[in-house]
């Protein structure tokens, strides 16, 4: 990087509030969780992991975490053909009223999520399945779809049309074309694509919060609705799942395709 | 005959199956129409929002009798008078769309060294640092962030027990406008540098290293080279974070304390405790097409930037 002393201060400063208060609550949380006391305090009442063992033995908390699993695999598992195929659609293809359909597929990014919660809760409500983890997965995956399909897009606009017409030139049939050349130069974004659905899925809280009952709580939900009454460490120590989860989605991610895969310009 | 088939891999006679269904359900003649095969589970997927917009509208119309807590089987405009009219509404309007213009200028002016710095660090290791403290609390839910913030500001939080340690009486941190304003900040600020990197990445390095030798101070260079440049980036990441903040409902849930309600938790209020989906779906309804003329302004003057998807993209 080129320039004076002054610019780096300027963007050191700026970038060091920044970053602390990207990492202060993360920090903080983490650091709640091993506290030996029954309250939060400052300087921490000693450390322990009590804690962690208590929310191990909490089955409200247990079944809570395996419900949101559950909806962040449903979320995923609809979202990667779907996404994929659409994004590959979109990249390649001369497709009439491409625009049109373009901001139709960014709805679920225009319309604000009380709106699509609200809608899905009254669909799903006169359909009766309302209570149920399935839908839950189904609109975790509506309302972060344009992710998957910009995953795609990305990856799919580095593709060589060339490769699959020589493909299919050498004799591959479209479906051959589409498993040996297509999908294979896609992959990049269908695992970035992916991953982002199921963390985000993970992480869902208001669209789930609008959907779910007492009797299929989400984690998001089961917290929040603890945080309204009380604050004690053991939502620290449960936190911490959601930090670790999200510690190996960052690390999956970099491993498999490389985090700076976000910093290519399009 | 035997030798040969046996030769002919089990893998290729399942591909020259699917081959065959596929060929016969979707023969090569319809090749053209292929894209929009691709396309449609997506369509039809988020056609569910469409019909869920269908029905708020048609809740929208319907009034509730207080009395038998019936809705009214006729139309009628009367929740949206109500709704243009109450001034708790207005309060809450006014108080989202300040809030949203605020965030979204703290969120750009931070996001835009990070993101700068990120790209243009000739440092890997300090490249991957930043990617990581920016997508870690990414991918952390806003209620575990609002969480960590109740711990820190809190009113026996860590910043006033540390304060009390030096004889400073407690304050109150939280339940706040600015506490809301700084959750939304810190919830916004991944998304800003994730749509401002891909555009600063697209500006050459040259081209500040040609201002700078033409004798433009840095800063000259930044307001006359790098931002105008950015522009697509900044497009993009303004109008994520001021659709965002607008309709967020978890940090001022949490961190403003029922005190400073958004419109998203006006929405929710008159669902679930009110019960007057009637009027929740008006609300709702003004929402949507107040988030989607916002954006539509935006995209009108300063065209998608960052956010188009697919082909059409310089």
């Amino acid at each position: 990087m080129s320039g004076s002393r002054s610019k780096s201060v300027v963007l050191w400063t700026l970038v060091t509030i920044a970053l602390v208060t990207l990492s202060a609550p993360t920090v903080v949380v983490l650091g709640a969780s091993f506290t030996g006391g029954n309250i939060i305090t400052f300087p921490p009442d000693g450390l322990s992991l009590r804690w962690y063992a208590r929310i191990s033995q909490a089955s409200d908390l247990r079944n809570a975490f395996l419900r949101t699993l559950q909806v962040a695999t449903v979320c995923t598992i609809v979202a990667i053909p779907v996404g994929t195929l659409a994004g590959i659609a979109l990249a390649k293809y001369a497709v009439r009223f491409e625009k049109t359909i373009q901001i139709y597929l960014l709805l679920p990014f225009t319309i604000p999520l009380i709106g699509s919660g609200i809608g899905l809760m009254l669909i799903f409500g006169n359909a009766g399945i309302l209570g149920q983890l399935w839908p839950v997965g189904i609109a975790c995956c509506v309302i972060n779809l344009p992710f998957m399909i910009w995953a795609v897009t990305a990856s799919a606009t580095g593709l060589d049309p060339d490769l699959e017409l020589a493909a299919a030139n050498c004799g591959a049939p479209p479906l051959q074309v589409f498993f040996s050349v297509t999908l294979p130069a896609v992959m990049p974004g269908v695992i970035t694509g992916s991953l982002l659905m199921f963390i985000l899925a993970l992480n869902e809280f208001l669209v789930s919060l609008l959907l779910v009952d007492a009797r299929i709580v989400t984690l998001p939900v089961l917290i929040y609705n603890s945080i309204r009454s009380i604050i004690t460490p053991d939502l620290a120590a449960i936190s911490v799942v959601f930090i670790a989860c999200s510690a190996v989605a960052v690390f999956l991610l970099d491993r498999l395709v490389g985090l700076d895969i976000f910093l290519k310009s399009k | 005959m035997r030798a040969a088939r046996t030769a002919y891999p089990l893998k290729w006679r399942i591909m020259d199956t699917l081959e065959g269904v596929a060929a016969a359900i979707w023969p090569a003649r319809f090749r053209r129409a292929t894209p929009y095969l691709m396309l449609l589970p997506a369509v039809l997927l988020v056609g569910l929002l469409v019909l869920g917009l269908i029905q708020i509208a048609d809740a929208s119309l319907r009034t509730l009798d207080t009395t038998t807590f019936q809705f009214s089987d006729n139309y009628s405009i009367a929740n949206f008078r109500r709704a243009l009219t109450e001034p708790l509404f207005l309060v809450v309007a006014q108080r989202s769309l300040i809030a949203a213009l605020i965030v979204t200028t703290v969120t750009l002016v931070f996001a835009f060294p990070y993101a700068y710095l990120m790209v243009r660090t000739r440092s890997p290791g300090l490249r991957k640092f930043l990617l990581i403290a920016l997508f870690l609390p990414f991918f952390i839910g806003q209620v575990v962030r609002a969480y960590g913030w109740l711990i820190i500001l809190g009113n026996q939080g860590m910043v006033n027990e540390a304060l009390g340690l030096v004889g400073v009486a407690p304050m109150r941190l939280i339940y706040n406008y600015p506490a809301v304003l700084f959750g939304l900040v810190q919830y916004m600020l991944p998304f800003a540098v994730l749509m401002l990197a891909p555009a600063l990445t697209a500006i050459p390095e040259e081209l500040e290293a040609a201002a700078g030798s033409l004798g433009a101070s840095w800063v000259r260079t930044f307001i006359h080279v790098v931002l105008p440049l950015a522009r697509p980036g900044f497009i993009g990441a303004g109008v994520v974070v001021l659709t965002l903040s607008l309709t967020d409902f978890a940090v001022p849930a949490i961190l403003g304390g029922g005190s400073q309600d958004f419109i998203a938790n006006a929405i929710y209020d008159q669902f679930f405790r009110t019960s007057d989906q009637g009027l929740g779906a008006t609300l709702a309804l003004m929402l949507v097409a107040l988030g989607s003329i916002l954006v539509g302004l935006v995209f009108a003057l300063f065209g998608a930037g960052t956010l188009a998807m697919g082909r059409s993209r310089a």
